[in-house]
């Protein structure tokens, strides 16, 4: 809390005067034939070190608040003593409470230092101009009133040095050789004297009450602006969290429609199947050609719908529930193996490199079995007769890498950033194949960001593609296994 | 009673199993079907079918299971020991097992649904009919 530190810093300081105290008085014995009553003025120094002492052992104990053993402050004494920014805030009774210690320890060194000039010259003593920083400290730390107070205080007690050595009640010690010897019983260079600090003294309050209010409000402005930034911060975290359950939502909902749509589908195409293989009787060659392309179109429609689905699924992070244990090397096997045909259809050569043990991780199955598919698919599709897909499989320390590898078609520099979007197919793709939802890569950077995994493609057209999925390999086995 | 081969079909999809019929007939094989599985149950106890085609039937996604497991389970040598043909690819994406009751959830190494064949959605009346008779030539050994 900042006024307890501030407390700290008026302790250091006041060690600073004993020392500051000590080192003007033996200097101004040396320089200045001036004869000071040492004892009462060591006998001041010593009691302000003393009370220094019990200040710091205080302040410690004021520091952690102990709950039972802390001053009790009155409402109207904490009222005052408190600076108007920190009222009404959190730790209002701490501060209260530090604002009462603080004003204690100014009103001790208001009186430590009346003695001290009064045993080193009185108002002569240049050393009077001090008062005045008193009150400045005090109107950095306590509230306005409370520094008017502490500026009532010191004017009092230079009165009573003034009034009391000028007319004899006070024992005057006087400064010899730096000052008149009679100038402190002349009445009327007292009262001017007098006169001369009240006024500054009023004057210091005034300005360093209304510097340090304002500091203090521009503080308290500050510390609401940042509360309001807080609460923005969390109206909008608030909103993203419904943003993403909606998204959710939405997923689950894509979900279970691509799922509705599955079985229909593919009823549909197996009907379809059933007579173009001549099952239910011969049919002329046009419908029969007919037929062939609603079979393929219904055929193209189905891949649409699984692949929602899997992108549904992987969008909604259900991704515990659908890990299992399996060895990657047999994976990409299978589905390389899957897709030769369509590679030698193409005129394409398939190649493999894997490595030749298993490596077992933990994914979802389906998720990383259409990624595998999507991206050799893809360099099927986009690769003339006569090119080369290559897809390589490879265990590093913590990952698993897979390359595919082709030298199709490539995708401009202008549509990269694109590829893994919705439903987003390249001019250059669309030219080449009417085939392709636009959904493969989407697919792809969903399931591999769903594994905490990464994808980077890279492309020159006419020249060729490299996707490069890279997927961290936990050390633990599989939880829910 | 003819010598053909006995199919029992068990699908709750009424036009997928009119478009089976058809090929399985035309393949030469005496076709029935059962579009539920309680139903599908009691017609494979009561005629003790050579070979059961057997749907994974959504929504309720694990009746098919169910009925496997149930099957495997009867009392009748005759009939626990059918052989079946799953209409999913639902050993290629998960690796969730269906027991009727209990169990985590999961196949471990070496575990499986005992059936003797799957096949994919949609159906391949030509491959249907390859792994139709596979499986019958083959017995009740588990695939």
């Amino acid at each position: 809390m900042e006024l307890i530190d501030r407390i700290s810093w008026l302790i250091r300081l006041r060690w600073l005067a004993v020392v500051g105290v000590v080192a003007t008085v033996e200097l101004a014995r040396r320089i200045f034939p001036v004869h000071l009553a040492l004892a009462p003025i060591y006998a001041v120094v010593a009691a302000i070190a003393a009370y220094n002492l019990v200040l710091t052992w205080l302040a410690r104990r004021l520091r952690p608040f102990p709950a039972g053993s802390e001053l009790r402050l009155s409402g109207i004494v904490a009222q005052i003593l408190t600076p108007r920014a920190l009222r009404g805030m959190e730790g209002e009774r701490e501060a209260a409470r530090a604002a009462l210690f603080v004003a204690l320890q100014i009103g001790l060194d208001l009186g430590a230092l009346a003695l001290l000039v009064h045993f080193a010259g009185g108002l002569e003593n240049p050393f009077i101009f001090f008062f005045i920083f008193h009150t400045v400290i005090s109107s950095i730390i306590l509230s306005r009133r409370a520094t008017y107070l502490q500026a009532t205080l010191a004017f009092l007690l230079l009165l009573l040095i003034g009034v009391g050595e000028c007319t004899g009640i006070l024992t005057h010690y006087p400064l010899d050789g730096v000052w008149r010897r009679d100038a402190h019983a002349d009445p009327l260079l007292v009262g001017a004297q007098l006169l001369v600090l009240g006024i500054t003294l009023y004057l210091a309050a005034f300005m360093g009450s209304t510097i340090a209010a304002h500091m203090r409000e521009r503080e308290r402005h500050g510390a609401l602006l940042a509360a309001e930034v807080a609460r923005k911060a969390r109206l909008l975290e608030e909103a993203y969290e419904r943003l993403a359950e909606l998204e959710k939502a939405k997923s689950q909902y894509m979900r279970k429609v691509s799922h509705e749509l599955r079985g229909p589908l593919g009823t549909i195409e197996t009907a379809l199947k059933v007579v173009l293989a001549g099952t239910a009787g011969d049919s002329p060659a046009t419908v029969q050609d007919l037929l062939g392309r609603a079979a393929r179109r219904a055929g193209e429609l189905a891949e649409m719908v699984e692949e929602l689905r899997v992108l549904s699924r992987a969008r909604e992070a259900r991704l515990a529930a659908e890990m299992s244990e399996f060895d990657a090397t047999e994976l990409v096997t299978d589905v390389v193996t899957e897709l030769r045909e369509a590679a030698e259809r193409g005129g394409l050569e398939l190649t493999l490199e894997s490595p030749g043990e298993p490596v077992t991780i933990c994914a979802d199955l389906a998720g990383l079995r259409q990624v595998i598919d999507n991206l050799v698919s893809n360099a099927i599709r986009y690769t003339p007769p006569g090119g080369r897909v290559e897809v390589t499989l490879a265990r590093t320390a913590d990952s698993l890498r897979l390359e595919v590898r082709d030298t199709g078609i490539g995708i401009p520099a202008a549509d990269l950033p694109h590829v893994f979007e919705e439903f987003y197919r390249a001019p250059n793709a669309r030219a080449h194949t009417t085939g392709g939802t636009g959904l493969g890569l989407a697919i792809v950077g969903a399931v591999v960001r769903q594994h905490g995994g990464t994808v980077n493609v890279e492309s020159a057209p006419d020249e060729g593609t490299r996707v490069t999925v890279a997927l961290p390999i936990p050390s633990r086995a599989c939880p829910n296994l | 009673m003819s010598d053909r081969q006995r199919i029992l079909i068990v699908d709750d999809d009424r036009d997928l199993v009119e478009a089976l019929k058809l090929t399985l007939k035309g393949a030469g094989f005496e076709v029935t079907a059962a579009f539920d599985a309680p139903t599908g149950l009691q017609r494979a106890a009561s005629d003790a079918p050579d070979l059961i085609i057997l749907d994974v039937m959504m929504p309720n996604a694990t009746e098919g299971f169910h009925f496997v497991w149930t099957l495997r389970q009867h009392a009748e040598e005759r009939v626990r020991s059918i052989p079946i043909v799953m209409l999913t690819a639902v050993h290629e994406k998960t690796s969730l097992r269906f027991y009727p009751e209990g169990g985590d959830g999961t196949y471990r190494s070496g575990e499986y649904l005992p059936v003797q064949e799957f096949i994919d959605k949609p159906v391949d009346p030509a491959r249907l009919v390859e792994k139709v008779r596979q499986v019958l030539a083959r017995g009740p050994e588990l695939r």
